[in-house]
C-alpha cells in the first residue's frame, strides 16, 4: 500500500466519519432547538425522526438547479463545494486520538488558522457571483466580521502556543496530558483565552449572536439567497462543519483533546468536542443577535485588547515562573 | 394588473429531475426503479420545506402551527425565508392586485418540483374582500394550488392537516395517478361571495340598484338625525380659524366662513395659503383629503344646482405646546387640475399620490404623480361615488 492510498482511505475514513456526525448533528440541533421551545421536533420521519437529514438530503437531491441568470456561472458554481472543502481541510491536523490524526504538521496551529480564514473566501465568492443585493450584503458583512474576528482568534490560539512551546497540535494536547489541562492551569490565563477563542469562533463560523450575515429578518438567506439544492446544501453542511471542527480545535489546544481518565482518547475527544458542539446550539437558541456596530465594538474595543493582555500574560507566565 | 390570458404557470407536477431521468433511462436499473421512485418520494414528502407568504391574520395561524402546540417540525417542516431553498409555498392571508405579480414572482422563483398551500378564506377566493376593488378573488385565479385549507383563518390543525393531504397528493402523483381537484359542492357555495359578480346572470338589476343606493350619498334623514351627546357643561371648543389664519384669510379675500367646516378659498390661492401659513409657523402638514361630490349632491347645506366637483380640504398645524390647526378647501372641476403643496410640505407628495390614485385628483406639478395604492396600470377610481361597489379590479372581474 502506498502513502498515497494509505493518506486517501485513512483521509476518506475521518471524513466519512465527520459527515456522518454533521448529518447526526442537524437532526440533534433541530430536536434541541424544539425541546427548549417546548416542542417536539421531527418525530415522524423514522424512530425519533432520525431519518430527517436522510430526507432533507433525498430532497435537495431532487430540486431543480436555478442559476440566475445575471449571476457569474463560474463564481456561483464554484463557492459552494470550496467552503465545505475549506471547513474539511482544517479537520487533517485535529487528534482526535493520540494515534488519529490526519496530518501532525510541526506548525499545526499556523495551518488551521490559515485554513480557517480562507473560510471567509467562499463566502465572498457567493455573494459576489449571486448577483444579488441580498447575498452581497452579507458577503460584505461576513467579511468584515471575520477578517476582525480573525485577530482575536489569532492572540486566542496564541496563548496555549506559547504557554506549551510549540505549534504543533499534538504536542499540545500530549503537553496538557503530562501537565494539566491549559484551561486549568494557569486558570487565569487558560479560561479567558478559552472564552475569547470560542466567542471568536462562533463569529467566524458565522452564528448566533454573531450571525449577522445571514440575519433571516433584514438579509432574506445572506449568502444562500440564490442557491437551490445541493448547492444550498453544501453551504449549509460547511456551516455546522466549521462547528463542529472549530468546537474540536478548541478541544484540543484548551480542554486537554483526548486527554482523560477511565475512558480511550477517543472517547473523551468526542465527548469534549460535542459537548462544544452542543453548547454553540444552546447559545444559537437562547441569545439574539448583535448590531452590526456593536459586533465591531467587541471585538476592537474589549477582545483585542484582552487577547493582547493574555498574549504578554502568557509570556511572563512562561518566563518568570513555568 | 395586466396579466395577458396565454401565459402558462407551469405546475411541477410532471417535473423529474435530470438526474432522475438518467437513473431510470440507466439498462439493468429497472428493477430497483419502482423502490427508487418510492424512496425518492419518502424524500420528497418528508422534507417539505415552507415558504410563508403571509400577508395578515392567516400568518399569525401559520406561526402557530410552527410552535409548540402543534408543531409542524413534527413532519420535517421548515420555515425558509428565500423561495430558492423552498418547497411549498403557503399564501397565508388577503393578496391584493398589487401584491398579486409579486407573489407570482416569488412562485416563479421557486424551485420544481413545487406546490402551493392557499390557506384561508382570502387567500382561496378573496371572502369578503371579494368584491373590493383593489383584491384577488382567489389565488387560483393567477397561479396554481394544490392543497386548500378553508377557515377564516384555518386553526393550526387544519394547516397540519393540509400539509398531510399535500403528502397523499405528491405521492399519488408520483404513482402516476391523475389527481383531479376533488370539487365540494358545499364549500364551493359557502365561498361564492354574497352578492353576485356583475357578469353573473343570477344577479339581477333590483341588486345592482340597491348597490348603487346603498353607496351613494347618505339621506338628509340620517344625516340630519342628532347626536347623543352626554349632559355636562359644554365642552370648550377652540375655534376653528385662529387669529392669525383668520387674517390672513382676509387677506386673500375670503370673508365667508362655514360654522361646521374648513372655509373654501378660491383655487388659485391654493398654493399661495399653504406658503404664508407656513410662514407663519405652520410647519406640518397633517392631511390632505379629497372628497367626490356628484351633480347635485354636495355637502350638506349645498346648492342643488352645484355641478360635479372634488373637494380637496388641506389640514396644517404649528409644532410644539399650544399647537395651532389650520384647515381650508378648494372646489375643483373632475378634470381641474391644482397646483402641487409638495414643494412647500415634503410630506403632500404621498398624500396628492393618494388623492390622485384614489380618486383621480391631478396635482399640477407634483414631481412623481404615480399610483400608491392600485397597481400602476389600474385604470379605476374606486373612491368616486360613481364607482359601483361591487366593480372589482380588472382583470379579475
Amino acid at each position: 500500500m502506498t502513502d498515497f492510498t494509505h493518506g486517501a482511505l485513512y483521509g476518506g475514513g475521518i471524513i466519512t466519519v465527520i459527515m456522518t456526525l454533521v448529518a447526526l448533528a442537524l437532526w440533534g440541533e433541530r430536536k434541541m432547538a424544539a425541546r427548549m421551545q417546548s416542542r417536539l421536533g421531527p418525530t415522524l420521519v423514522g424512530p425519533f425522526g432520525l431519518l430527517q437529514p436522510v430526507a432533507d438530503v433525498l430532497k435537495l437531491l431532487q430540486k431543480e438547479d436555478i442559476v440566475p441568470d445575471e449571476a457569474d456561472r463560474v463564481l456561483f458554481n464554484l463557492a459552494p463545494p470550496l467552503g465545505a472543502i475549506g471547513a474539511l481541510a482544517v479537520a487533517a491536523v485535529v487528534p482526535f486520538s493520540a494515534s488519529i490524526i490526519g496530518a501532525d504538521l510541526d506548525a499545526g496551529v499556523l495551518y488551521l488558522l490559515a485554513i480557517g480564514a480562507l473560510g471567509v473566501l467562499p463566502v465572498f465568492i457567493a455573494g459576489w457571483g449571486s448577483n444579488n443585493k441580498f447575498a452581497l450584503l452579507g458577503a460584505m458583512r461576513a467579511i468584515a466580521q471575520s477578517v476582525s474576528y480573525e485577530v482575536p482568534l489569532v492572540l486566542a490560539a496564541l496563548v496555549p502556543v506559547i504557554l506549551t512551546g510549540t505549534m504543533k497540535v499534538s504536542a499540545i494536547v500530549e503537553y496538557q496530558a503530562q501537565h494539566h489541562w491549559l484551561i486549568a492551569w494557569p486558570f487565569f490565563l487558560g479560561v479567558p483565552a478559552f472564552v475569547l477563542f470560542m466567542l471568536a469562533m462562533l463569529a467566524e463560523s458565522n452564528r448566533i449572536p454573531f450571525d449577522i450575515p445571514e440575519a433571516e429578518s433584514e438579509l432574506v438567506a445572506g449568502i444562500t439567497t440564490e442557491y437551490t439544492g445541493m448547492k444550498f446544501a453544501l453551504f449549509y453542511m460547511a456551516e455546522y462543519l466549521h462547528t463542529l471542527i472549530a468546537s474540536a480545535v478548541a478541544a484540543a489546544l484548551f480542554l486537554g483533546g483526548w486527554d482523560g481518565p477511565f475512558a480511550p482518547g477517543l472517547h473523551w475527544m468526542a465527548a469534549k468536542t460535542l459537548g462544544l458542539f452542543a453548547f454553540v446550539y444552546w447559545v444559537r437558541w437562547t441569545l439574539l443577535r448583535f448590531r452590526s456596530d456593536q459586533l465591531m465594538a467587541l471585538c476592537w474595543r474589549w477582545l483585542v485588547p484582552t487577547g493582547v493582555a493574555l498574549v504578554l500574560g502568557a509570556a511572563l507566565w512562561v518566563v518568570f515562573v513555568g | 394588473m395586466a396579466m395577458s390570458p396565454q401565459r402558462t404557470v407551469d405546475t411541477g407536477a410532471n417535473f423529474r429531475h435530470p438526474l432522475y431521468q438518467v437513473l431510470l433511462e440507466t439498462p439493468g436499473l429497472t428493477v430497483g426503479t419502482a423502490a427508487l421512485d418510492d424512496l425518492l418520494t419518502w424524500g420528497l414528502t418528508n422534507a417539505m420545506w415552507i415558504f410563508p407568504m403571509a400577508t395578515s391574520c392567516c400568518g399569525i395561524e401559520f406561526m402557530a402551527t410552527a410552535a409548540s402546540r402543534v408543531d409542524i417540525d413534527r413532519m420535517g417542516v421548515i420555515v425558509r425565508a428565500t423561495p430558492r431553498q423552498a418547497d411549498v409555498m403557503v399564501v397565508a392571508g388577503t393578496i391584493t392586485t398589487k401584491m398579486a405579480p409579486r407573489v407570482l414572482k416569488l412562485w416563479e422563483q421557486m424551485p420544481e418540483p413545487k406546490w402551493c398551500v392557499a390557506m384561508g378564506s382570502c387567500a382561496i377566493s378573496g371572502d369578503f374582500y371579494r368584491n373590493l376593488y383593489s383584491v384577488v378573488p382567489g389565488v387560483d385565479t393567477f397561479m396554481p394550488v394544490d392543497v386548500y385549507v378553508p377557515g377564516c383563518p384555518p386553526n393550526p390543525e387544519a394547516l397540519m392537516h393540509g400539509m398531510l393531504r399535500l403528502q397523499e397528493k405528491i405521492q399519488r402523483q408520483r404513482r402516476g395517478e391523475v389527481v383531479v381537484p376533488e370539487v365540494n359542492p358545499g364549500l364551493m357555495k359557502v365561498t361564492q361571495p354574497s352578492v353576485p359578480r356583475l357578469t353573473e346572470p343570477t344577479r339581477s338589476p333590483e341588486q345592482t340598484l340597491a348597490q348603487e343606493r346603498a353607496s351613494d350619498n347618505p339621506t338628509a334623514d340620517e344625516e340630519s338625525a342628532p347626536l347623543e351627546v352626554a349632559a355636562g357643561p359644554a365642552p370648550q371648543v377652540a375655534p376653528l380659524v385662529g387669529g392669525d389664519f383668520a387674517a390672513l384669510l382676509a387677506e386673500l379675500g375670503v370673508t365667508e366662513l362655514p360654522a361646521d367646516g374648513p372655509p373654501v378659498i378660491p383655487l388659485a390661492q391654493h398654493l399661495e395659503l399653504a406658503r404664508r401659513l407656513k410662514a407663519l409657523g405652520y410647519r406640518q402638514l397633517v392631511t390632505m383629503v379629497a372628497t367626490h361630490w356628484l351633480a347635485g349632491k354636495g355637502r350638506k347645506g349645498a346648492d342643488p344646482a352645484e355641478p360635479e366637483h372634488f373637494e380637496l380640504t388641506t389640514a396644517v398645524r404649528t409644532i410644539g405646546p399650544g399647537s395651532k390647526v389650520a384647515a381650508w378647501s378648494v372646489r375643483l372641476a373632475p378634470d381641474e387640475p391644482v397646483l402641487t403643496l409638495s414643494g412647500v410640505f415634503a410630506g403632500a407628495d404621498w398624500q396628492e399620490r393618494e388623492q390622485f390614485d384614489l380618486l383621480g385628483v391631478r396635482f399640477a406639478g407634483h414631481p412623481d404623480l404615480r399610483r400608491l395604492m392600485q397597481t400602476e396600470n389600474a385604470t379605476t377610481f374606486p373612491l368616486r361615488r360613481d364607482f359601483p361597489a361591487d366593480a372589482p379590479a380588472p382583470p379579475w372581474r
